[in-house]
Formats: C-alpha cells, sequence, structure tokens
C-alpha cells in the first residue's frame, strides 16, 4: 500500500458493468450488412482468469482465445492491482470467433481492470456477468490466499479452480485444496503443474505394466529426479510433486538418514533419492523436469526405468511460402462492436506461422530388463503450450483425490527444503 | 492414501488418463488395402502421437505382395500423411512409429506365412517388448477367414484365453455373411480357432462419438429417459442416407444392395441403441445383452406383410448438388436389369413393454438429396389446442439426434412470434458437437483399435447379435425372393426415395423428416 486510496464514484461500477451487458447485447444483433458472414454465439461454461498484473492478463489473453475455440465460453479475464493509488474499474467486451463449418462460431470475452479500492468488490462484478445455469472455471495466476476475500468471493462462485504453482507454491496449494474440502460446495482444485505432469505419469506407470514386473513396483530400491536448474537450486513444484505421486502410489514414507531423504517401502525396504540438475538450455521453464529414473529388483531381476526429457527440442515446422495456406493454424477473429462501428482483427501472418510451432519436447521412455535388448519409446509431451495445458485441465475430471495426496505428500518434502544437487 | 495391490498396477491407480494399450503386435492381413493405408495406420499413428500406444508395440502388415519393410513402411507413411487428421507428420513422433511397422510377405494358403510370421512375432517380443500379445486384424473378405484362422491355428499362433498372462485377439469387419446360414457359418469357423471372448466384430458406427453420446444423452439426464417411452412418443425415424453414389463398386453393391450394407449392420445398431433398456453397467455383455433384448423383440415380419411394411427403390438419373447423374442401371458392372435396391425403408415394431404400439421408421439410401445420418424421436401431439393453430395444428417437438454431418442434438419446439398477436412458430434449440467441443475429435477407428488392445468389447458386436440382426431381415429377404421379378420402384437421384416410401408412412398419418 502506497497512500491513501480514492474512493470510486457511487453508481460508477455499475455503470460499467451496465456498459459491459449493452457491449455484449449489440454483439449478437443481426449484421448490418446482407453479405456479412453469419456468427453463431457458442457457450458451454464461464472462463474467469484472475491476473494480479496487466503484463499477465495481457500474456494470457492470446491463451483465452485459444482455448475458447475448444470451449466456447464467456471468458472473463480479470487484472486486479489492490496497490493502485487510482481506483478504476474499467472493461472491455469483444467477440472471439473462429471458422467452423464455414460459420463463424464466436466466444464472448471481456476484460476487467479493477485498481484500487474496488478491487474488493470485484467478485461482485464478475457474478454480475456470468451466464446463468453454465458451470464457472476460475483461473488464478499468481500468489492466493485463502483469507483474501477477493478469493473467497470468487472461488465461491466457481465449480473449479485452476492453479498454477510455477506462479504460487505447492504450499498454496495444499491451503487451497484443504479450504476446499471444508465445506459441501466449494470448488474442485486444479493445478496446472499437476497436468503437466499427467504425461510423466502415464510414462512412468508403464514400468510397471507388465504382469511379471507388478511386485516389483513395491519393490523399488531407488528413485532420481533430475530437473532443469543450476546446481543448489530448491526443488520444483513437478520433481516434487512427482516424488509426492511415486509415494502416495507405492506406501513410501519420508525418512531422513544423516540429512538426506530416503524412503521407506510398506515392506521394510529402503528406497534411495537422488536429486540432481541438468544445464537448462534457453526456453525451458525454470526447475522444469528433465529426467526420472527408477529401479527396482524382485525375485532376484532387476528392471531399470528412466524417462528423459530432450529439452529443448520442441520441433519448429518450416512455414510455408507466404501466401500459401498454413496447416491448422488458429484462425482466429476479434470483433468489437459498439454504437458506432464494427471492427475485425484478423490476426498477422506473423502470428498465424508462429502457431505452426510445435513446442513440446520429445519424451525418451526405456525400460531395461533381463532382454537383450531394451524396450524404448520415443513420445512428444503434448500439453506445454498455455492452451494447451488449460485446455487439458479443463477438460479433465473434477475431482482428483490424487492430486490432494500427492500435494500434501510434496508439501512435507519442499518444507525439508530440498535442494537438487 | 491408497493401498498399493500388487495385482494391478499400483501406479495406475487414480492415473486420470489411463487410456493405454496393452503391449501388443497388431498383425493386418491385407496390409496392402485401403483399409489399411487410409484407416487403420492413421489411427495407430494418432494414438502413438496422443500417447495411446503402449512402449512394447509394432504393428506387421500380412499380404502376397513382395515388398520390403521400408517399402511398406514408406507407403504406410503416405497413407498416414494424407489420412490422419493429425497434421503434418510429426517426424519425431512419426520416426519411433515406423520403427515398430514391418512386413511379412506370403500367400494366406501357405503354411509357411504363419510360420514366418510366428518366427517374426517371437522376434518382435524380444526386440519390442510386445510381451506375445496378438491383435490380428483380418482387413480381408470374409471367404479368406476360415483360411486364415485355420493357418492361425495350425501355427499355434493363437493362444487360449490368456494364456500365460499373454491373449490373443481377433478383429474382423462387416459384412458377418450374407444371410443368416452363411453368418453362422462364419461364426462357427471363427468359433473353431478362437473363443468369442477373443472376437472383436467392428461396425465403425459404434466408434462414433455420437453414437457413444446416445448413451450419455439417455442415461445421464434425467429429463428424457422418463418420457423415452410408448406414452409419450409418437414414432422414431432413423435415417442413413448418403448423397453419393456406389462409386465405382458396381460388382460389389450388385452382390449386396442397401438392406445387407446399411440396414442390417448400422442401423439396426442405432436401433437396439434408441430402444433398449438401462443397462446395469457398462460392462461389455451388459450393454450387449441389452441390445441383444431389443433386436430380439423385433416383431418378426411373415413373408405377407413384407410388401405393406418394406418398401425398395433404385436410384435413377438426377441432380445431386446441382450435377446431373447417372441412373443404377447406368453404373459400370451394374446388369442393365438389375434389381438391387439401392433405397430401402421399413416400418419396424419393438414388442415389448416400453415401446408397443411405436413404430419404429427406419431408411436408408444412395444418392439422396443430402448426406445425412440421425434418429429422430417425435413426440405425441397436445392433447388440446389452446392456441390459433397453423394449419395442420401445432406441430409435435421433435429430438434429433444428429449421427453425420454436423453431430449434434436439436430439439424442436413451438414458440410464440413477437408480436400483439399470438402466432404460433417451430424453434429449434440446436447443440452441436463440433461447435461446443471443437472438431478435432478421435476417428471411430482409434477408439476402436485402442478398445481392441486394451480388451474393452463394449463397442464391438457379439455374435447373438449380429445373428439376430440377419433373423430379421432374412425374413425380408425371403418375401422379395417370393415376389413377382418387377424391379424395384426408381427414385430420382438427389431426391428421398420413392413415392411408395412417402405412402407406407403416409399410411399411418406421418411423414418422412426432410433432415
Amino acid at each position: 500500500m502506497t497512500g491513501p486510496m480514492a474512493p470510486l464514484p457511487k453508481g460508477a461500477a455499475s455503470a460499467v458493468i451496465a456498459d459491459v451487458e449493452r457491449q455484449l447485447r449489440e454483439l449478437w444483433v443481426e449484421p448490418d450488412n446482407a453479405g456479412d458472414a453469419p456468427r453463431s454465439r457458442v457457450c458451454t461454461m464461464n472462463l474467469v482468469v484472475m491476473t494480479s498484473s496487466h503484463e499477465l492478463a495481457e500474456k494470457y489473453v492470446p491463451v483465452v482465445d485459444e482455448v475458447t475455440r475448444s470451449i466456447p465460453s464467456r471468458a472473463i479475464v480479470v487484472e486486479l492491482l489492490p496497490d493502485s493509488k487510482e481506483s478504476a474499474l474499467t472493461a472491455d467486451v469483444s467477440a472471439v470467433c473462429s471458422l467452423e463449418g464455414g460459420k463463424d462460431v464466436c466466444s464472448e470475452r471481456i476484460r476487467l481492470a479493477a485498481h484500487g479500492v474496488i478491487c474488493d468488490r470485484v467478485g461482485s462484478a464478475v457474478e454480475a456477468l456470468l451466464v446463468p445455469e453454465l458451470p464457472t472455471a476460475l483461473v488464478w495466476l499468481g500468489r492466493v490466499h485463502v483469507e483474501d476475500p477477493i478469493f473467497v468471493n470468487l472461488a465461491s462462485e466457481a465449480q473449479r479452480l485452476v492453479l498454477d504453482t510455477e506462479y504460487t507454491s505447492v504450499q498454496s496449494l495444499m491451503q487451497v485444496a484443504r479450504w476446499a474440502r471444508e465445506e459441501p460446495g466449494r470448488p474442485f482444485v486444479a493445478d496446472l503443474a499437476w497436468t503437466r505432469l499427467a504425461p510423466w505419469q502415464e510414462m512412468c506407470a508403464r514400468f510397471f505394466d507388465e504382469p511379471r514386473l507388478r511386485e516389483h513396483a513395491m519393490h523399488v530400491t531407488s528413485i532420481a529426479i533430475h530437473q532443469a536448474s543450476e546446481a543448489g537450486a530448491r526443488l520444483g513444484s513437478e520433481g516434487a510433486l512427482l516424488l509426492g505421486w511415486f509415494a502416495t502410489r507405492l506406501g513410501w514414507k519420508a525418512v531422513h538418514v544423516a540429512g538426506s531423504l530416503r524412503f521407506m517401502r510398506p515392506d521394510g525396504g529402503t528406497v534411495h533419492v537422488e536429486l540432481a540438475t541438468v544445464s537448462r538450455p534457453p526456453g525451458v521453464a525454470p526447475l522444469a523436469l528433465a529426467r526420472v529414473a527408477v529401479t527396482a529388483e524382485f525375485g532376484g531381476v532387476v528392471a531399470r526405468g528412466t524417462l528423459e526429457r530432450e529439452l529443448a527440442s520442441g520441433l519448429s515446422i518450416a512455414p510455408p511460402p507466404m501466401g500459401e495456406p498454413l496447416p491448422q493454424a488458429p484462425v482466429i477473429t476479434v470483433t468489437k462492436r459498439d454504437s458506432e462501428h464494427r471492427t475485425s482483427e484478423p490476426p498477422s501472418q506473423g502470428n498465424l506461422r508462429r502457431a505452426t510451432t510445435i513446442d513440446a519436447d520429445m519424451l525418451v521412455w526405456r525400460l531395461d530388463v533381463d532382454m537383450p535388448t531394451a524396450t524404448e519409446q520415443r513420445v512428444r509431451l503434448g500439453a506445454n503450450r498455455g492452451a494447451r495445458l488449460l485446455e487439458r485441465t479443463l477438460h479433465r475430471p473434477p475431482n482428483d483425490p490424487t492430486l490432494n495426496e500427492s500435494v500434501a505428500f510434496a508439501e512435507q518434502l519442499l518444507e525439508d527444503g530440498l535442494v537438487c544437487k | 492414501m491408497t493401498t498399493p495391490n500388487p495385482s494391478k498396477n499400483p501406479l495406475r491407480s487414480g492415473l486420470i488418463e489411463d487410456r493405454t494399450g496393452d503391449a501388443c503386435a497388431v498383425v493386418i492381413f491385407g496390409a496392402s488395402g485401403d483399409l489399411t493405408r487410409r484407416k487403420l495406420m492413421p489411427a495407430l499413428y494418432n494414438l502413438a502421437v496422443g500417447r495411446a500406444l503402449p512402449g512394447g508395440f509394432a504393428v506387421v502388415g500380412v499380404a502376397r505382395r513382395e515388398k520390403s519393410h521400408d517399402a511398406f513402411r514408406s507407403e504406410m507413411k503416405d497413407g498416414v500423411g494424407q489420412f490422419s487428421r493429425r497434421k503434418p507428420i510429426d517426424p519425431a513422433v512419426w520416426g519411433d512409429f515406423e520403427r515398430g511397422i514391418s512386413y511379412v510377405r506370403g500367400s494366406f494358403e501357405d503354411p509357411q506365412t504363419y510360420a514366418d510370421l510366428k518366427g517374426h512375432l517371437d522376434q518382435l517380443d524380444v526386440e519390442r517388448g510386445t510381451r506375445g500379445n496378438r491383435l490380428f486384424y483380418l482387413a480381408v473378405p470374409p471367404s479368406e477367414f476360415d483360411t486364415i484362422a485355420g493357418g492361425l491355428r495350425e501355427a499355434k499362433l493363437v493362444r487360449a484365453k490368456e494364456a500365460d498372462g499373454a491373449w490373443t485377439r481377433v478383429v474382423f469387419e462387416k459384412p458377418f455373411g450374407e444371410d443368416l446360414a452363411s453368418c453362422r457359418a462364419l461364426n462357427e469357423t471363427i468359433a473353431s480357432v478362437f473363443d468369442e471372448s477373443q472376437v472383436y466384430r467392428i461396425d465403425h458406427y459404434l466408434g462414433k462419438e455420437t453414437v457413444q453420446n446416445l448413451l450419455v444423452f439417455r442415461f445421464a439426464n434425467s429429463l428424457f429417459e422418463p418420457i423415452w417411452n410408448r406414452q409419450h412418443v409418437d414414432h422414431v425415424q432413423i435415417t442413413v442416407a448418403e448423397d453419393i453414389g456406389i462409386e465405382g463398386r458396381g460388382k460389389f453393391y450388385e452382390q449386396t444392395g442397401v438392406t445387407r450394407d446399411v440396414v442390417q449392420n448400422h442401423l439396426m445398431q442405432l436401433l437396439s441403441l434408441v430402444a433398449m433398456e438401462p443397462p446395469i453397467s457398462l460392462a461389455a455383455d451388459a450393454v450387449r445383452d441389452e441390445k441383444v433384448k431389443v433386436l430380439r423383440s423385433l416383431r418378426p415380419m411373415e413373408r405377407s406383410q413384407v410388401p405393406m411394411n418394406v418398401i425398395r427403390g433404385q436410384y435413377g438419373r438426377g441432380f445431386v448438388r446441382a450435377e446431373e447423374l447417372p441412373g443404377y442401371r447406368e453404373e459400370p458392372d451394374v446388369a442393365p436389369d438389375s434389381k438391387v435396391e439401392t433405397y430401402v425403408a421399413m416400418r419396424m415394431h419393438v414388442d415389448n413393454w416400453r415401446w408397443s404400439g411405436v413404430p419404429f421408421f427406419v431408411r436408408a439410401g444412395k444418392r439422396m438429396a443430402r448426406r445425412v445420418t440421425e434418429i429422430a424421436v417425435q413426440f405425441n401431439k397436445v392433447p388440446h389446442t389452446l392456441f390459433r393453430a397453423p394449419d395442420g395444428g401445432i406441430t409435435p417437438n421433435v429430438l434429433a439426434l444428429r449421427i453425420q454431418p454436423d453431430e449434434g442434438i436439436q430439439l424442436r419446439f413451438t414458440s410464440k412470434e413477437p408480436g400483439q398477436q399470438t402466432i404460433l412458430r417451430d424453434v429449434a434449440m440446436d447443440f452441436r458437437y463440433g461447435t461446443s467441443f471443437g472438431s478435432n475429435t478421435p476417428e471411430a477407428y482409434e477408439r476402436l483399435l485402442l478398445d481392441a488392445m486394451r480388451g474393452e468389447a463394449t463397442l464391438f458386436t457379439r455374435r447373438d447379435e449380429v445373428e439376430q440382426q440377419w433373423q430379421y431381415i432374412d425374413r425380408v429377404f425371403d418375401a422379395w425372393k417370393h415376389e413377382a421379378s418387377a424391379p424395384p420402384p426408381t427414385y430420382a437421384s438427389g431426391s428421398w426415395g420413392p413415392d411408395q416410401a412417402d405412402d407406407l408412412i403416409a399410411r399411418d398419418g406421418r411423414r418422412w423428416r426432410k433432415p
């Protein structure tokens, strides 16, 4: 807080909301010109995205636009700047359309910017703008406190709450998960970092799919987690959550022996833990998971499974020459309508060309048992881009008890301040 | 915390994105054919892109032509490039997928082919980790099934059910015979080698998202199921219409006709899904038991009743999408006096508690006005007209479930036009899959191949279903055999079928939809 805040004049906030409602109505009046393409408004949910800065909101608007192509929604992107001296609420309304079967299929995107004391009332503003009878997902990007009335107001309206431990922390996620469980009717909690882990979990589970290796799952002797960071960095949320997932699935308990972490298996055996780092190439998120190696021994047979991300191997497909059509480019147009005019903003060619880049890295899965050759498989991590990640998160079943269990375990690990060598 | 259970993989407990096939080798007989290039290989590649293929995986093509592994891979890459929904090909994913593709040349009659195949599969178990699991896909005409099944058995390539933890499954597609007798013979051939639990009969309609959604729509919404019966439903129409003709398949069509090609399988499957009772679970046999009950409840037609309940047609010249097109008898490889039906309309009755007295009007045809597959449930008229209604009274509500194209659900109801007067107008609430969920949904073959790899048989037809379908349709064929040898009535290409089909439904005081 930097000084006294100026109050918003009475009625000013409701006037902004009324103007948003008017603009929304005007978006869907019949086209002025008979030649204009017909547009269909489609809405399957309310998608509220809460950001703590203008920059983050700017960064997230294209993500939201892309997500609404596959999950048509009324998207409300909110910038929440409570420390601002000025008190103001501003809004901007657009139709975000993509061509499906010769028709423009459109979602609505509302941007709200709340400055100063009006932030306390932003929950009420958002509630007034939700489409009734449809589920609401709240994406909270930034630090979260369960005592924060703004958070409580907004989260109480939602059926699903999406956090990202990249922006917040595993501890915050744990607090929110606890808050959500306290009373029935509170939203189910999801984490974008947890969604990023889904391919890792799936591929790790494959180590023990073979019937003769099922028992090996209960006899893991060591696990190594490598993350992309400098040596000595704290264990990131992806690594911690993955360890939490392994431990809760396999019944491990954490023990500390001579300052190093180990896990105790249900049969009393010990699981050695190695936390290490690899160098982080440009473009790879800090503390991103880079490698997992699991060794298990049962009945005299040793099984070694490794999963290695080829960091920054994301593929760029060379764009076709100018003038030629682009494959599967997300052609999104943004349309605004006010009392005077209608404008369309087709995306720039440059943006479209960038959209042809597949930016997910390859993951190499390898299982070495007692055969002359190890089984190897290479898959592409599918959910690294912001839009795909959010889309996949929203498509998952809302209730995920495994997340809660893994988060509780990971929090315990992080409290110990684990670092990677 | 979950209690680990080593009889199952404990890391799969609570895993949300758990749709991976078992490690296996998929062996495609007839690998040089169009089905492999256009459908099967693109579907498998799409599964690889979606990380749904297991670590231990291989595809083996078997066909007569001499071909190297590399030549086969190259052909398959070309097919995937053209027909996959995931374009362009991702070189890194393709590179990994391609390493698992191989080819075995041989005649299906030659025991050496199976010996070579066995040796190759044993080697793949070691090199690719396919664990002795085999999914045999018979992409060949049914006349080859006997030979291939025998060859597999003699070479000991078929293991008993889940022997040593390894499994063997066989997948094949329609036609499942050409009548009840040939269907039973085919099933006997298959049963002599495979247990029914190892048999996966594909009706690719069941792999379509919208067909699967039928169960969700009916049994996950409390609004419709209470009125899904004779008290509220006037009649049901099922339409499978294509705007194309026989597309150069004259020889095939002359032996088949639309009744064998579409009605006996796809259309009767749709009917059974619409009319079935809620299953006790989604387990394969629970769902298939209920479908079979519907098929058993179909009122059999006596020979004399067929002309009153079944109308055939054959397309003549006409216009489709403003193009003038020839009639069926002018098509290549079609007899100039052919009596083969390219259109059929039927009135069917499901004689059970729920549907007694509710007619099911079904029709299927080539070269019709539009390509559309839909199920339309027409509800009863209101019992008393309060409002000044347009000519013909207030239109009944219709719920239309659109299977293709523009998959979705539409509910038609009556509304008041704005103004001082009470003027009624039909309006529609329209839900479209493509616009609500995006259009990049998995193709039917992706779902079905993955289900077969996972041993989930719900979306495959069981022997008794297929035989029950033929039993019903055979009576129609029997009546046609004994009819005077007049050709089926002609309908203009681009129309909705012959006038006699309109008469069939008009006799009941109803009329066909023009979807």
